[in-house]
This record gives structure tokens, C-alpha cells and sequence, in this order.
């Protein structure tokens, strides 16, 4: 094959895509996603080089340390793939992707992180929880639904919007605003997350707390419980000391002939 | 028998959600304790316990080196435990000792995420041995981290899935002061998960959304008797608004 004609076709970039969702299946802590990069990355390398010993070559090359938002890796992939298919086609050996996937991999990591892990997935779980809350017994399907919607839809996307800019992340950040909607994704589960607290006199059964007190005692209660809690975790405590801390107060309240 | 092997089956094909595979979100407690639940053929009881576990752990991440708990394991061991332990009976009592018991094995679980996470370094040196570096070699070598992430969520529910029954049974046992005390520790279990995402969403203790939050709710269903829904989305414009008001 005439170096010139080395083209990556969509059906290659498809095939990166759907090797994407397994990125992290030997995730280890001193090389992180290399093997994954590498692996994901085989449809672009079988395509723009025929020849085993230099395919070899450049898996070699990809298997260099890689650690980034498993989501956002998609991004790295596709610009990756762009920067190799101008090297396969110039012969130019120096050029080489490995520089800008360790230019992008710590910026898109943290972008990655505060949207995906640190909003969209709390959000999700604080609206399921809510419904779950009031009697809704589809919440889990709710919840995979909203955060899904946005996680496949963006994933899919994110190889080709990778090759299309060739790994411009001003570019992705005008058409997404990451940062804007991770923002408002957390104030909303703030809000949401205070919401269960006050609403706690109209939870559904089994959810609804069995002490006989009047609504607004409870909830009253029930506030301030949630603010002793959240103090203790600022202060130190942790989620599993908490949960022993509850037991037993719980444990108390019933020998007290409460609950 | 036949119980203990199919919730530790599922446990470990969900667990590979976790890290390993897609990612879809399927691995978390408000998904996984259902699906057990139904597996077993009792899912109000893994919806119970993968809604109160869920914001307990939805904010602890997985960035850099950080191994978080395994709330995988912990919503499918529960759910395993309090079906097959109770036989279907006293629900609440047996929901909050497995929740209970689950959760205070966090720290092994986490021990076991990261022993595999050590192993899973040879991975890439069996990608590079000798024969040299090819395309199926290095599928193959990653592709076994799949298996060893299957067989570690697989192995940690079959051990705490049996020890955690014989645990249930020994409980349901204990006088009814204890059960009711788990009834309540279930109930109240939802505000710890408040707690938690309160304070790792925000700095400050009364953080202006939050007290938003639960003052529109509280007024919303002690004034206007409002289904918790409507509640909530009256708080969330509210806060919405808030946050325009404020360039939030």
C-alpha cells in the first residue's frame, strides 16, 4: 500500500470506540490504562500499517504510561488517531502522538472527574434516591437512564470529536461547558440532597421513620441530625465510623422505647 | 448453596462495571442490590438497601491511585445476605444488620481491589514477553484483567455472603430491642447519605443550596402537603435561581 493512500476509515474509528468501553480492564497501579491505550487502539494501527514488525513497533509505543477520565480517554483515542494517520501517510518518523496524549491525558482527567464522577453521577443518584424516597419503585431505571443518556451519548461521540479537532480541548470545552454544567450539576444535588432532609415526614413506607412524633418535630430533627453529621465527616469522621456511630445510637433509642 | 453461587456470580459480573468494563453505572447499589434482589426473587429488599447505601458512596471516587470502598460488593452481599438469612421474613431487621455488616467489611474489600490492582501490573510484561508485542497478545494480556476483576468481586461474595447468614441467624436470635433498633438504623440510614454528599459537595456545613433544599422541601410537604416529587422540583428551580442570583 502506497503510504499515501493510508486513510482511517469510520469503521475503524468504530471499532476504537467500542474497545473503549474496556480501557480499563487491566487498570494497574504503576502503568494505569496503558495496556487499555494500546489495546483500543489496534483498529487505527492494523489499519495504517500493513507491516507487522512496524505495527509492532507503534503497539510498543502505545503502551507507554496513559492515565486519564476512562470517558474522556475517547477524546485522547480519536485526536491520537488523527496525529498516527499523518504519520502513517508522511512517513514522517518523528512525529509521534505520544505528546499530546501526555499533554491532554491530566487536563481531560480532571475535567473528566469533576463532571462525570464529582456531578452528573451525584446528581443522577440524589433525583433516583428522591423518587425511590417517595414510593418509586423504577428509581434504579431513572437513574441509569439520566446518567446514561449523557455518558453513552457523549462517549460515542468523543473519537470522532477527537479526530475531527485533532485533540483541540478549546474546541470541546465551547461546544460542552464541562465546568458550567458540572457547576450547576452540583448545586442541584445540594438542593436536592437538602430536599430528602426536609421531606423526611412525607417518605413512603418502609423509608418512613418509625417514632412517634408529629411532622415538623421530625423534620426539624431530622435537619439538624443531618447537620451534626455532615460537621463530624468535615471534622474528621468517616462514612463507615458514622454508620457504627448510628447503629448505636439507634440501638439506644430503642431501648429507650423510641423507634 | 445453589443462593450463595448466584449472588456471587452476579456479584462479579456487576463488579466488572466498576472499573473494569462500560462503566454504565449498573455496578452501583441503587442498581446492583435490586438486581440481586430479583435474582433471588425478593427485589424490595435489594431496593431498599441500594437506595439508603447509595449516597453513602456515590461521592467516593475512583481519581488517581484512589481505591474506593467497594459498594458493589457491599449492596449485593447485603442483599444476598438479608433474602437468604431471613427467608423473607423480618425485612427491616435483617436489612439493617447486613447493611450493617457489609459496610464494616469496606476495608477488606478495598484491600482486595488493591491487590489485584498490584497484579494486574504483570499484565503488560506478559503483553512484552519474548515472542514480541502483537495485536492478540496484547488483547489477550488485557483482557485477563477482566477475569481477575470478575474472580475478585466473585471470591468476596462467596466468602461474606455464607459468613454473613450465619451471622443474620445468630442475630435474629438476639431480643426484638435489637431488631427494632435496626428498623431505625435503616430509616435514618438516607440522612447519612445526605451527609456524606453534603459535605463532599460542598465546604461549608450550612451551605446556602442545601438549607434552600430542605427548607422548600420541609415547606413543601408540611404547608402545602406536596408529594416529595413536587417538592423537589420546586427546590431545585429554587436553587436553580439562587445560583443566577448569586453567578453560581
Amino acid at each position: 500500500m502506497e503510504r499515501e493512500s493510508r486513510a482511517l476509515r469510520t469503521v475503524d474509528l468504530l471499532g476504537v470506540t467500542w474497545r473503549s468501553f474496556f480501557i480499563q480492564a487491566s487498570w494497574s497501579y504503576d502503568r494505569m490504562q496503558s495496556l487499555g491505550f494500546a489495546f483500543a487502539f489496534a483498529p487505527v494501527l492494523r489499519r495504517l500499517y500493513p507491516d507487522r514488525s512496524e505495527r509492532a513497533e507503534r503497539l510498543v509505543r502505545h503502551m507507554d504510561y496513559f492515565n486519564t477520565q476512562p470517558y474522556l480517554a475517547s477524546f485522547i483515542l480519536g485526536a491520537a488517531a488523527r496525529v498516527e494517520e499523518e504519520r502513517a501517510r508522511s512517513g514522517d518518523t518523528a512525529a509521534d502522538p505520544g505528546e499530546l496524549k501526555r499533554t491532554l491525558m491530566a487536563p481531560l482527567g480532571a475535567l473528566g472527574d469533576s463532571f462525570f464522577w464529582g456531578s452528573l453521577k451525584p446528581f443522577s443518584a440524589v433525583i433516583a434516591v428522591i423518587m425511590l424516597l417517595a414510593g418509586t419503585w423504577w428509581s434504579p431505571i431513572l437513574f441509569l437512564a439520566v446518567y446514561n443518556l449523557a455518558h453513552v451519548g457523549l462517549r460515542a461521540h468523543m473519537v470522532f470529536a477527537g479526530y475531527a479537532t485533532r485533540g483541540d480541548v478549546v474546541a470541546l470545552l465551547a461546544r460542552y461547558n464541562f465546568p458550567g454544567l458540572a457547576r450547576l450539576f452540583k448545586v442541584l444535588s445540594l438542593v436536592l440532597a437538602g430536599t430528602i432532609a426536609g421531606t423526611v415526614s412525607a417518605w413512603a413506607p418502609p423509608f418512613h421513620p418509625p417514632v412517634p412524633v408529629n411532622g415538623a418535630v421530625l423534620t426539624a430533627a431530622t435537619i439538624a441530625l443531618v447537620l451534626v453529621m455532615s460537621h463530624l465527616l468535615r471534622v474528621g469522621g468517616s462514612p463507615v465510623k458514622l454508620m457504627l456511630g448510628l447503629a448505636a445510637i439507634c440501638l439506644a433509642l430503642a431501648m429507650g422505647g423510641l423507634g | 448453596m445453589t443462593q450463595v453461587l448466584a449472588a456471587a456470580l452476579l456479584g462479579g459480573l456487576v463488579g466488572l462495571d466498576r472499573t473494569a468494563l462500560g462503566q454504565f453505572m449498573v455496578s452501583q447499589p441503587l442498581v446492583a442490590g435490586p438486581l440481586m434482589g430479583w435474582v433471588l426473587g425478593d427485589p424490595l429488599t435489594g431496593l431498599l438497601i441500594g437506595g439508603v447505601l447509595e449516597l453513602v458512596w456515590v461521592l467516593d471516587m475512583p481519581i488517581g491511585t484512589f481505591v474506593p470502598a467497594d459498594s458493589t460488593v457491599a449492596a449485593v452481599s447485603a442483599t444476598a445476605i438479608a433474602v437468604i438469612g431471613s427467608g423473607g421474613t423480618m425485612r427491616m431487621p435483617a436489612v439493617g444488620f447486613s447493611l450493617l455488616l457489609t459496610t464494616v467489611m469496606a476495608p477488606v474489600t478495598m484491600f482486595a481491589d488493591h491487590l489485584m490492582r498490584q497484579r494486574n501490573a504483570r499484565l503488560p510484561e506478559f503483553a512484552a514477553a519474548t515472542t514480541g508485542v502483537t495485536e492478540g497478545r496484547i488483547a489477550a494480556a488485557h483482557l485477563a484483567g477482566l477475569v481477575a476483576f470478575f474472580l475478585k468481586s466473585f471470591v468476596l461474595c462467596l466468602i461474606l455472603v455464607p459468613a454473613g447468614i450465619v451471622a443474620l441467624t445468630w442475630f435474629l436470635k438476639l431480643p426484638a430491642v435489637a431488631h427494632r433498633a435496626m428498623r431505625l438504623f435503616v430509616t435514618l440510614l438516607p440522612l447519612l447519605g445526605v451527609a456524606v454528599a453534603a459535605r463532599k459537595l460542598s465546604v461549608r456545613t450550612l451551605d446556602r443550596y442545601l438549607v434552600i433544599g430542605c427548607a422548600v422541601g420541609a415547606a413543601g410537604v408540611l404547608i402545602l402537603s406536596a408529594p416529595v416529587p413536587v417538592a423537589a422540583a420546586v427546590a431545585a428551580v429554587a436553587g436553580w435561581l439562587g445560583g443566577r442570583v448569586h453567578g453560581t
